[in-house]
């Protein structure tokens, strides 16, 4: 077994004498895992996994089940598995040690998607009264969509009212969440890097413009694992009326195993694809092609033995069949009372369907999910026209649900432990956008935003960073999407620096090689 | 709209140093506040006589100037500075105490107000202006375009100016045409931004023209060129690394069990396995091996006559006469092109943005690798091709286009392939096209060179010895094609290759219907234009009777006719004269309605258009290479030092160097990549035969002898049998570059023949099989899963090449074939969206290309037992195979059973499986007649239950590990 080890194990201190694998070893997140992240020959076990399986004997027993269960996990061949190549290995949502205490355990992402107008929701700006009409400055028109539908100043058509204790502004669009300001912290000094929704979406679900990298929840669920194994770690609720721009990419894994890939249930119907036989079936019918299969590849693995991915095979048909019973119990909202689904606005046609998922994310996340991800139909904040029509609507949807899972979340006890998230992947321009005939809208706003997070440990009540004059650029305190990424992952008790995947060489992290720091002003 | 609004923050320090005229040399506020703090914590790298990364932190002036990444900050903008971006993000310093709160606030405070104010060193050179020049201009003053008869591309050619003189007055930026225009908003032209896809010049960008006019239009500082002989940056020591130098053929190892060995590549596995103590595993049974070589060699299982003819090919050769077959089958073509399809990044369509434009054209290049493969094209020429062919064909003296010119242009398709939305405006900023770029040669430096050369990018490589420089150098050889300041619309870069026959049909056939578009776009436009008239006379209405008769002039006569004076009214009555579709709608709003039929049967019509058939190819756009730049942190608008087409210094030992050629007077490209495609085809290149025999090894044997398929470097891994891989590539080239006869030494080696099954002591002797101690028992690749069900169950329709086949997206998110009624192509020829993968072959683990795919991974996860269990599919294809069986064997319950095994496991099923399978037979059926009872079926239901049953069966099979697994 020293086959290799001696050279390789030379390569890696030609890197780490260059400072650029971090703390080797100290961290389980960067050595314990079957010599994946690094390739010293102490992290490489080999026999654990082999070990574990050669235990079993013939029959597979619940506990390898459970061990193998959610998406089930056994990535790679294992004749590759745990070599030297670092990057081959087990991969699973076993819960893991983060670097040090997290102050939230499980995430609900409610993303946004098509960029909600932070002038007229969460950042006034009585300037744009001043000099409405006002023809832009050019380094507005530098970088804006429709360079040839650029109106002036165009000021919010709504009122801001000061609310809660902290007496925080918001806009009257928003009455449900002015309840819970003093739950939530406003970062209103947010920057992308992109005016298009596909880059900016990818940079804020992966950390760059470019698609194929792995996002947020598919990270998280590397570092943390998961702690429910009968459900996948990483949910993903999207809306059944339409996808959100860039699809089913939003929640892929990238160059991270598929089994930190995002798992979408759906919110009507079956909840997971396939999940049950086109055409209705008898038990007794399926419970006997079932244990024919059984039968065939029992005898097949008896004669392999030593091939512990035969195992994990067989695993991961029973655990289909039994993750079936899990989802669908999961997402069974019947259990909830009356006065619940009131709350999250169920009884209402405008609030029911993301009244329905925000309240399937509070589900999860009881049961143990790590990060869920809750989705709009495709780009409803995408406010090129029509201003005031279109944001009522958007709100209309959103707003009481938003709130409710807050306020939800929180008499529960929960919302010290789980981080909510809300914003879209960028903003709107202060500026009005003239197109044919329509009423005035904005155009997309990269470089100054507003988001919102609330518990696992954010600080209620807060207001963090503020634009320039007029709403355009964040200018004091910014925030980047990648100082929001180290900040999310903080909470969640990592180092943004330490959580790395080996590829090609190098240390990839979720703000790739970018600048970033955790915002620490928003934390409680 | 009103007064335009100033916002107080805009006034750069940049802009104040301009309006004051003052260039003070006072370095109060840095001497007396930032220094000290610079001192503390930066001086100890970034101090002395070499500084770290080239950055010099002792004065402002070299701060400003800065090392390898670009200057340490941008006076005025604390945002765009570097040094801060890295005391803020924590990166810096790298070790100890970080900056605190208030440090970084005077560092803020200094770049932001002081630096610039305080000093403003060296002149601005043509260096810091070329940026805005080749952001802002060139699209429209370039090469392919000279508006005005102006070029901006050089200072030479600015001087010289256009139709209306030079456009520049050195050290009298007021006096300069240029500035004029730009300050004056007039360009680039508003109206015309969107479309050409540029963005106008900041506020700092038109300082920065001013400043640079007035500092006297100064060229850039001169650079030294590039010698290789005496690189700075890569020395002799640097070339030395194994992968670095060409392969040596070795001698063969001696081994003890010599009777082992059947050819020279079990000498190498053997002595090593002897070196362990080991020896080769048993040689599998003949269907194990059978089945495994079909999988390996075409993708899909023997079919039960197939396996009936090996049996009885007593022959002591049976097992090569097969391999040999099989190898010059197209099937072989079809399985392996998909490898190098992944490497290549294949994709049907642009990805990037949620359209996903259709690439109609692509599939004639996965065709051409289809074809290479199947035709044992040499892989030197197959690289040549791919790289370059279209420098290698005189397309000039093509009088005829024949089926293997289309072909060999096809190959171009190589670097095509990458996700590419810019031919959407809004999705092609110059970083987005540079883009482009890197994701090519992304797929060039990991498919052919298995380097890790992106890393490049940004920064020096960190652990190769390619420099940033290098990568450049790579990337200017891409740039005669893809021209980042002069860029081809993505959807446009097409090679017609209609024959006459079908040009001919197609004009035809298209005349009419073009007509009719011309008749229904014209009407619409007579109508809009006397309604555009009836605006324009209200407004002119409103003026004095002698400006209304001279705007009327000046709107008859063509914008380029016109004389200076009826260009200055043009300019200055623009609101009135232009009537843009807005004034239209708004006054005329039931027009609307007009317009959107006019639209619609537009594009009705143009859906009915033939098209004439295209390449979608990579073909250089000019004679001369355009000029080449380091981009600083690999951002578009830091431009560096220019650099030469070249390739990485690194690799020069023993080859001939790259030559980039002289063009000739009639050639219509640089030849650079054809430069390339040599210089990398080279017989003793040290990387391109060794990574090509890695991957055929690693396909097959489950792991690379460089584990790191893509990555020979110093990261990488280190060869398990470095005289096995030389062996194998210096083999390669000495047999003219035939992959086919790689193929064979490695499909009839003992090594390969070797059971899956080893022993214990072999298990924990070998437990990663490094040493090739047995072979892996594999996974399918989910398209040899998709091909091989569709094979068992007889559901293949093997109708090979052209356009790919179309997907469903179902409702519930699920994408699945269309198939025909002559049933499923294989899984090559179906549509590669990128937003909407097949399921079942995402599921699998085929891979999305952004850009390429080096190396699949394999999962095991619950939701592919959900599609194989419950997928209507998969359960319908072996519903088929029973009714068939049932056809062919009828009341022969075992005849069937046994079919079924050789069709799906290639095997007949043994005596303890017979029995049990028809007494599972015999109990699904009453199952099923059960369920058609409670159902209450009208058909015919005893029969429809053994129907169904025997489907059960199939169905369970299909889903067995053994189908799933390669033994």
């Amino acid at each position: 077994m020293s086959i290799d080890r001696q050279r390789m194990s030379e390569g890696v201190q030609r890197r780490g004498s260059r400072g650029v694998v971090p703390t080797q070893g100290r961290l389980a997140l960067n050595g314990a895992r079957n010599g994946r992240s690094t390739r010293n020959s102490t992290a490489i076990r080999p026999g654990t996994r082999r070990d574990f399986f050669s235990r079993l004997g013939d029959g597979l027993h619940g506990a390898a089940l459970a061990y193998l269960l959610g998406g089930d996990l056994f990535s790679a061949n294992p004749s590759l598995a745990s070599t030297v190549a670092g990057q081959r290995g087990t991969y699973d949502l076993q819960l893991r040690p983060p670097h040090f205490e997290p102050t939230a355990k499980a995430v609900i992402h409610l993303f946004q998607n098509g960029g909600p107008s932070q002038v007229d929701l969460f950042d006034p700006k009585p300037a744009l009264k001043k000099h409405a009409g006002a023809e832009p400055p050019r380094d507005i028109l530098n970088q804006i969509e429709f360079a040839d539908q650029v109106g002036g100043l165009l000021p919010s058509p709504f009122r801001f009212e000061r609310h809660g204790q902290s007496g925080i502004e918001i806009s009257e669009l928003l009455p449900h969440l002015a309840e819970v300001v003093d739950d939530i912290a406003l970062i209103r000094s947010m920057h992308g890097e992109h005016f298009n929704h596909e880059p900016a979406l990818y940079l804020l679900h992966s950390g760059r413009t470019i698609p194929g990298r792995p996002s947020l929840g598919s990270w998280v669920t590397y570092g943390l694992g998961t702690e429910n194994q009968n459900l996948p770690g990483y949910v993903v609720l999207d809306d059944p009326k339409a996808l959100p721009i860039n699809g089913v990419q939003n929640w892929q894994s990238g160059w991270l195993p598929p089994v930190y890939q995002g798992t979408r249930f759906r919110s009507e119907g079956s909840p997971v694809l396939n999940l049950e036989p086109g055409e209705a079936l008898p038990h007794s019918l399926m419970r006997a092609e079932r244990s024919l299969l059984r039968r065939l590849d029992d005898a097949h693995r008896s004669k392999r033995p030593g091939s512990p991915e035969l195992d994990a095979r067989i695993a991961s048909y029973e655990l289909a069949a039994r993750m079936q019973l899990a989802a669908s119990d999961a997402l069974d909202i019947s259990q909830e009372s009356e006065a619940t689904q009131e709350m999250y606005g169920l009884n209402h046609e405008r609030t029911h369907s993301y009244g329905k998922r925000c309240l399937m994310a509070r589900r999860l996340v009881e049961r143990g999910v790590r990060f869920v991800q809750v989705f709009i139909e495709s780009q409803i904040w995408d406010a090129h026209s029509k201003l005031e029509g279109s944001l009522s609507y958007s709100c209309g949807k959103t707003d009481q649900p938003c709130a409710a899972l807050v306020k939800d979340l929180k008499q529960r006890g929960l919302l010290d432990t789980t981080l909510v998230m809300w914003g879209g992947e960028f903003g709107r321009m202060p500026l009005a956008q003239v197109g044919r005939a329509a009423a005035a809208g904005r155009d997309h706003g990269p470089d100054g935003f507003t988001t919102w997070m609330a518990g696992g440990g954010v600080q209620g009540g807060l207001v963090h960073g503020a634009t320039d004059e007029i709403g355009h650029k964040a200018a004091e305190d910014r925030v980047s999407v990648h100082d929001f990424h180290a900040t999310l992952l903080h909470l969640l008790g990592m180092n943004f620096q330490d959580l790395v995947f080996e590829r090609h060489g190098l240390s990839e992290r979720l703000t790739d090689q970018f600048p970033a720091r955790v915002v620490e002003e928003v934390l409680a | 709209m009103g007064a335009a609004y100033h916002p107080t923050f805009a006034a750069t320090a940049l802009s104040f140093a301009v309006a004051t005229g003052a260039y003070a040399t006072s370095h109060s506020f840095f001497d007396s506040t930032v220094a000290p703090i610079l001192e503390e914590n930066c001086l100890v790298c970034h101090g002395g006589d070499n500084p770290q990364a080239g950055l010099d932190l002792q004065t402002e002036a070299s701060i400003l100037k800065g090392g390898k990444s670009g200057p340490g900050v941008v006076a005025g903008s604390p945002e765009r500075s570097l040094v801060l971006a890295k005391v803020v993000s924590g990166v810096m310093p790298p070790t100890g105490v970080k900056l605190d709160k208030k440090s970084i606030e005077t560092l803020r405070e200094w770049v932001g107000q002081h630096i610039g104010r305080d000093a403003r060193e060296s002149l601005i050179t043509e260096k810091d202006v070329l940026p805005v020049f080749l952001m802002r201009c060139v699209t429209c003053h370039g090469m392919r375009r000279q508006e005005g008869g102006l070029d901006l591309r050089t200072l030479d050619s600015r001087l010289k100016g256009g139709h209306s003189g030079p456009a520049l007055v050195p050290r009298q930026p007021e006096e300069s045409l240029l500035y004029q225009r730009v300050v004056a908003g007039e360009m680039p032209p508003p109206e015309l931004l969107y479309a050409n896809r540029v963005r106008p010049p900041s506020e700092d960008e038109v300082e920065l023209l001013w400043q640079w006019i007035a500092d006297g239009a100064q060229a850039s500082p001169a650079e030294p060129e590039f010698d290789a002989e005496n690189d700075p940056l890569v020395g002799p020591d640097d070339r030395q690394f194994w992968a670095f130098i060409p392969p040596k053929r070795p001698e063969l190892p001696q081994v003890e069990n010599a009777e082992q060995v059947r050819n020279s590549i079990d000498a190498f596995i053997l002595a090593r396995l002897e070196e362990n103590g080991l020896a080769f595993s048993p040689e599998a049974d003949r269907l194990t091996l059978l089945r495994r070589v079909y999988l390996d060699l075409t993708g899909m299982p023997p079919t039960p006559a197939q396996i009936q003819d090996y049996l009885n090919d007593k022959r002591g050769d049976a097992y090569e006469r097969v391999v040999d077959r099989l190898l010059e089958s197209r099937e072989h073509g079809e399985r392996w092109a998909q490898v190098w399809l992944d490497v290549a990044g294949y994709a049907d369509s642009q990805g990037i943005k949620e359209a996903d434009r259709i690439r109609p054209h692509a599939w004639r290049y996965r065709d051409y690798v289809i074809r290479s493969f199947a035709d044992d094209r040499p892989y030197d020429l197959f690289l040549r091709q791919q790289i370059a062919s279209d420098e290698m064909v005189d397309r000039s003296g093509l009088t005829e286009v024949t089926p293997e010119v289309v072909n060999t242009l096809a190959a171009t398709g190589f670097l095509r392939l990458t996700p590419d939305a810019t031919d959407s405006p809004s999705n092609a900023s110059l970083q987005e096209k540079f883009d482009i770029i890197a994701d090519e040669l992304q797929v060039f430096g990991s498919a052919v060179l298995g380097l890790t050369v992106g890393c490049a990018r940004c920064h020096d490589h960190k652990y190769d010895p390619i420099p940033q420089r290098d990568y450049y150098r790579l990337s200017a050889i891409l740039q005669p094609a893809y021209n980042p300041y002069d860029w081809v619309d993505p959807t446009e870069r097409l090679l017609d290759i209609g024959m006459e026959p079908q040009r001919v049909e197609a004009r035809l056939h298209n005349e009419p219907i073009e007509r009719k578009i011309r008749d229904v776009e014209a009407a619409h436009q007579a109508k809009a234009d006397s309604l555009r008239a009836s605006i324009l006379e209200d407004r002119l209405g409103s003026l004095p009777a002698s400006v209304q008769a001279d705007l009327r002039q000046v709107r008859a006569t063509p914008r380029k006719e016109r004389t200076e004076v009826q260009r200055y009214l043009a300019r200055h009555f623009k609101s009135v004269l232009t009537v843009t579709d807005d004034d239209l709608l708004k006054r005329f709003p039931e027009f609307e309605n007009e317009l959107t039929a006019m639209q619609k049967s537009v594009t009705q019509l143009q859906q009915t258009l033939r098209p004439v058939p295209r390449i979608r190819a990579l073909y250089d756009v000019s004679r001369e290479p355009p000029p080449a730049y380091l981009l600083q942190r690999g951002e578009a608008s830091s431009i560096g030092a220019r650099v030469q087409p070249g390739v990485p210094s690194v690799l020069r030992v023993g080859l001939e160097p790259f030559r980039p050629p002289l063009p000739g007077p009639n050639a219509h490209s640089t030849g650079l990549r054809l430069a390339l495609a040599r210089w990398v085809t080279q017989p003793n290149h040290p990387l391109t035969s060794r990574v090509i025999v890695n991957r055929l090894w690693a396909e097959r044997f489950g792991r690379g002898i460089v584990a790191t398929l893509a990555n020979f470097g110093r990261t990488g891994e280190r060869p398990s049998h470095p005289g096995l891989l030389d062996w194998l590539a210096t083999e390669l080239v000495q047999n003219g570059w035939s992959l086919k006869h790689i193929h064979r030494l490695m499909t009839t080696s003992a090594a390969y023949r070797q059971t899956s099954r080893p022993t214990a002591a072999v298990r924990a002797a070998d437990p990663d099989n490094i040493l090739i101690s047995r072979m892996p028992m594999r996974r399918m690749r989910a398209e040899m899963l998709y091909d091989s069900v569709l094979r068992a169950t007889g559901r293949l329709d093997p109708t090979p090449f052209g356009a790919p086949d179309d997907v469903e997206v179902r409702e519930s998110g699920e994408v699945v074939p269309e198939g025909s009624e002559a049933g499923f192509r294989r899984a090559i020829y179906l549509l590669k969206r990128r937003k909407t993968p097949v399921t079942i072959l995402e599921l699998f683990d085929s891979p999305r290309m952004a850009p390429n795919c080096t190396e699949r991974s394999t999962s095991t996860v619950a939701p592919q037992a959900l599609q194989m269990r419950n997928g209507d599919l998969v359960r319908g294809h072996a519903r088929y195979l029973a009714g068939r069986l049932m056809d062919e064997h009828p009341d022969d319950p075992r005849a069937q059973i046994d079919q079924l095994y050789l069709r799906i496991l290639s095997r007949p099923p043994s005596a303890q499986e017979a029995g049990p399978a028809l007494k599972d037979l015999d109990l699904l059926a009453m199952e099923w007649k059960g369920h058609l009872d409670t159902r209450n079926d009208p058909g015919p239901r005893a029969s429809s239950a053994r129907w169904l049953a025997l489907g059960s069966l199939a169905h369970a099979l299909v889903n067995s590990a053994e189908f799933l697994y390669v033994d």
